[in-house]
């Protein structure tokens, strides 16, 4: 049933992502309200779907990342009407229910705390936070695809279809402030979980160096902004390197690291 | 003879499609310009004359019975073209030449803004009027008419059909493209460069997106605080200006000047202290005020008319369905015109042509008769008979002459050439 669900989910997403990429590759525009509408129904999917997972082990982490990434895609289309989130987000989550289908959705071995409210809310904010990472470095990437576009005075789709710079600026300022907190919810409530029900933390050396090394990336990322007060284009350089910062070190503690295949 | 050196209405010149926007800049008059530039024309053998210079296009629009008109036409062209490397067959190699209802055609699709870069554009409207007023002395009754009719044709495409619907011009693709910046432009900051017509309806564009203009910069202050007054800000010189950059969101270019007027070493500096801050510089002028190496410096988005042409192009796209109709309202009117040209005109000589030689025969067949009393009232009915036959035949092969040249359009060279030979009046 949740591998039912989830299949579901991909194809819907699949389409949405379809239908947002077709306007690149000479087709006309889908109407608003589907781009909207089928996402959303992948979303309802989803939640069904993830609902019913054991939030342990790879699989259902990457799927709880993927929905994250969808409801704040359908955000985004909401609050700061930035339908172009979607040229990335929805590829990014069609991929991301896609690995979670092949890294298999059964919990694994260690499913102790798997029905505990800290552990949930420990990778519900944790991915959260990821999330909103995501979104800040898909802001950044628009915003800077957009930039070059406006530099260029090149006036074709990514012109007329990306949102303006100044609000792309500032949903990467919303996500990177809004994504730092949950992040640092989720770290926290690793910690209290470790401490308060299992005695410590049994989990493996590489997922608390790419925890902190994350946790470390994103508030480095806020102080900029926020402090520093970067914005335009130096902010968005600042996320895309953040981002493929804390994506490479992921990588290279999977392939390196023993024991590291269960961590998300 | 080729029908090509016979008079006839003729436009030849360069446009957006012909040739690219450094190229125009040059070949662009100003009004004080157009007057003596057309005496030059004129005194190559054109009859009539009016020059349409816009940032889209410089057209002559002559009555023309010789080549060398056309040839004067190319080389004042020609010799604004730079030094350097002009191209093989100088100015001709940019432009266009239509020929008598092809150049009448052409000036009605032009009217109607068929010919614009920014499809049914109404701007085009107001500079052919201000081209045939700036060229009434030496337009001639021709070229009046048919400027006259283009204003008239026009009217009627943009009543009649969409071809004008929706806002596609440069000053509303300047918001299109300021809004893709800072999204929102309400309560952001402009300042204006110029106080041309162009520069006020630009200002007013961005008025309308709750911009607030905190200066207009001019040479002459006085058209400068007229501005200034209606759309707020306050009015300075140019000089002054400069300072502004370091602040403002938008800066709005559209002076009069025939060269950059915000260059690297007036601004450059001053927007290199914004610490990022994004400016947005529409230049709206041809020759384009802003030095293009500004747009060199990494928070400056710099967009001349060409770019802001191609924006709203692209917001034309609806009007495109309202060709058809127009093109229809621009035929009809074209063969309105040429009836009116090749034919109406013809006529009325032709009539008057007979009545005078026929005022001739009956006074001389009157004299004859008065010296040959003896003849019976039948031999005197001969008399009259014969004159009649020999008028008819005299005339025949000239009426034959100008109804074919009217059918084809070129009767008016000829019809100036029997009023002049035949001591008549010049047409209306």
């Amino acid at each position: 049933m949740i591998v039912t669900l989830h299949l579901v989910a991909l194809a819907l997403y699949g389409l949405a992502t379809a239908l947002t990429l077709a306007p690149f590759m000479g087709f006309r525009p889908a109407p608003r309200a589907l781009t909207i509408a089928i996402p959303c129904a992948g979303a309802a999917v989803h939640v069904v779907g993830v609902s019913q997972l054991t939030l342990v082990g790879l699989g259902p982490a990457l799927s709880m990342l993927a929905l994250c990434l969808v409801l704040l895609q359908l955000a985004s289309e909401r609050l700061v009407r930035g339908s172009a989130v979607s040229f990335f987000a929805a590829p990014l989550a069609t991929g991301l229910v896609g690995l979670a289908i092949l890294s298999g959705l059964a919990p694994g071995a260690e499913t102790v705390g798997a029905r505990n409210a800290w552990f949930v809310l420990h990778v519900a904010l944790s991915a959260l936070g990821l999330a909103l990472m995501a979104l800040a470095f898909i802001a950044a990437a628009l915003y800077l695809l957009q930039f070059r576009e406006l530099k260029a005075r090149r006036f074709g789709q990514i012109f007329q279809l990306f949102p303006p710079l100044e609000r792309l600026d500032q949903l990467n300022r919303f996500a990177l402030v809004a994504g730092f907190p949950a992040l640092t919810l989720g770290v926290l409530l690793a910690l209290g979980y470790g401490a308060q029900f299992s005695g410590g933390l049994h989990v493996a050396k590489a997922q608390i160096v790419w925890g902190i090394f994350t946790w470390v990336v994103l508030g480095w990322a806020v102080w900029v902004r926020v402090v520093r007060h970067w914005a335009g284009r130096r902010a968005a350089l600042a996320s895309i390197a953040g981002f493929s910062a804390v994506l490479l070190v992921y990588i290279a503690l999977k392939l390196t690291q023993p024991g590291a295949e269960r961590f998300l | 003879m080729t029908g090509h050196t016979e008079m006839g209405i003729k436009v030849l010149g360069v446009n957006h499609r012909t040739a690219p926007l450094d190229v125009r800049e040059r070949f662009a008059h100003g009004a004080h310009e157009v007057p003596s530039a057309l005496a030059r024309v004129m005194a190559a053998g054109a009859s009539g004359g009016v020059l349409l210079s816009t940032c889209n296009r410089t057209e002559f629009y002559l009555v023309a019975g010789d080549e060398p008109a056309l040839e004067a036409v190319w080389s004042l062209l020609g010799e604004r073209l730079p030094g350097g490397t002009p191209p093989a067959g100088g100015a001709r190699d940019y432009g266009y030449i239509a020929r008598d209802r092809d150049a009448v055609r052409h000036l009605y699709r032009v009217s109607s803004g068929l010919d614009s870069m920014i499809l049914g554009e109404s701007q085009i409207q107001g500079q052919v009027r201000e081209a045939w007023e700036a060229s009434r002395a030496q337009a001639g009754p021709v070229l009046h008419r048919l400027f006259q009719t283009a204003l008239h044709v026009g009217s009627r495409v943009r009543t009649e059909t969409g071809l004008g619907m929706g806002t596609a011009s440069a000053a509303s693709a300047g918001v299109a493209v300021a809004g893709k910046i800072f999204g929102d432009l309400a309560g952001r900051s402009a300042l204006i460069l110029g106080a041309g017509d162009m520069a006020e309806l630009a200002a007013t564009c961005l008025t309308d997106q709750g911009v607030q203009i905190t200066l207009v910069a001019n040479r002459t202050q006085e058209r400068a605080r007229a501005i200034a007054e209606r759309l707020g800000g306050r009015a300075v010189s140019l000089e002054e200006a400069w300072p502004f950059f370091a602040t403002t969101d938008i800066a709005l270019c559209s002076t009069a000047a025939p060269h950059a007027v915000v260059t690297w070493e007036r601004v450059g500096a001053i927007i290199g202290a914004r610490r990022g801050k994004p400016l947005c510089i529409l230049d709206l002028a041809v020759p384009r005020d802003v030095d293009p190496a500004i747009a060199q410096l990494e928070n400056v988005f710099l967009y001349d008319v060409d770019d802001l042409q191609t924006v709203a192009a692209q917001a034309t796209s609806r009007r495109r369905d309202e060709i058809p109709a127009a093109e229809r309202i621009v035929e009809e009117e074209t063969d309105v015109f040429w009836a009116w040209y090749g034919g109406l005109g013809v006529v009325p000589t032709i009539k008057e042509l007979r009545a005078r030689m026929e005022e001739v025969r009956a006074a001389e067949v009157e004299r004859v008769l008065r010296q040959l009393d003896s003849l019976s009232p039948e031999d005197r009915a001969r008399v009259e008979q014969f004159s009649h036959a020999l008028l008819n035949k005299f005339l025949h092969q000239p009426t034959i002459t100008l109804k074919k040249a009217a059918e084809e359009g070129r009767g008016y060279g000829l019809l100036e050439a029997v009023r002049r030979l035949f001591g008549m009046e010049p047409p209306a």
